[in-house]
């Protein structure tokens, strides 16, 4: 059962991950994009992280593919769609993943990650949320801070001066 | 329950689809789109580690709870620095942009 859910999570977000890249219209490339983001959420229910994937799927779906394609339809599909001619760069790309893989390949001998046992009051949340607000408050403040650090930064640079 | 191994894989392919969108691509939203496929195999590789223990490592999850705060706050400050290029500049094609070059 947990293999055919994670096979069919696996080829989702690989698929859509694949057509985000490639797709020829920059809308279908954002929805793609959303729906990669949901077979890795999906990942991550798999791997007993129920909260980060809700997380996952509110921020991520909820807010970035939202915002993307509220820039897509402002910007314009069409522009910026030139055909590439670094045939050199994308040939070390090619490479680079090859490699990447094969490390992937030489590490995955079952024997070496064995798959953990269903985990029972390990998983619970309550562990993660006391943690998260005794051990990590401080951080979570400082996350707070930058981020209207990073609101207040976006807002100043999409700013017009409509009197000029 | 299948084997970490297997989740590192669909990381590690994750992060070559997103390298390779980073070295071909000129448009800058399909950047960004890499940016974005690469922090999520970060985030996928941190929490399959995680559960490498029983019970799993809580301090994985607080973790990547930060990566994906501060990845949406790096699309929103990214998206808005497209949307300054695309009025400037009129295309947002990166290999065109060279105003900052001395």
């Amino acid at each position: 059962m947990t293999d055919l859910l994670f096979l069919a999570f696996a080829a989702v977000t690989v698929g859509a991950a694949i057509l985000a890249i490639e797709a020829r219209d920059l809308v279908y490339g954002a929805a793609a994009l959303g729906i990669a983001f949901l077979g890795v959420a999906g990942l991550f229910f798999l791997l007993d992280a129920a909260y980060v994937g809700w997380f996952q799927i509110a921020v991520y779906i909820g807010a970035v593919v939202v915002l993307i394609l509220f820039t897509v339809m402002l910007v314009g599909p069409k522009k910026g769609e030139t055909p590439l001619g670094l045939k050199r760069v994308s040939l070390l790309a090619a490479m680079l993943m090859s490699l990447l893989l094969g490390m992937t390949g030489a590490l995955a001998n079952a024997t070496a990650f064995p798959g953990p046992d269903s985990c029972g009051s390990g998983c619970d949340l309550s562990l993660f949320s006391t943690s998260l607000l005794k051990n990590y408050g401080v951080p979570l403040e400082f996350m707070s801070l930058v981020m209207a650090a990073a609101v207040i930064g976006a807002l100043a640079l999409s700013k017009t001066d409509r009197g000029q | 329950m299948e084997p970490l191994s297997s989740f590192f894989a669909v990381s590690v392919i994750l992060l070559g689809i997103g390298i390779y969108g980073l070295t071909t691509k000129r448009n800058a939203i399909r950047i960004l789109f890499s940016i974005e496929l690469i922090y999520n195999a970060a985030n996928l590789n941190i929490i399959a580690f995680a559960r490498l223990r029983n019970p799993p490592i809580v301090t994985g999850q607080v973790l990547v709870l930060f990566t994906i705060a501060l990845a949406a706050m790096e699309a929103a400050v990214g998206l808005s620095i497209i949307i300054l290029v695309s009025r400037l500049n009129a295309d947002i094609d990166l290999s065109k942009l060279s105003k900052l070059k001395g």
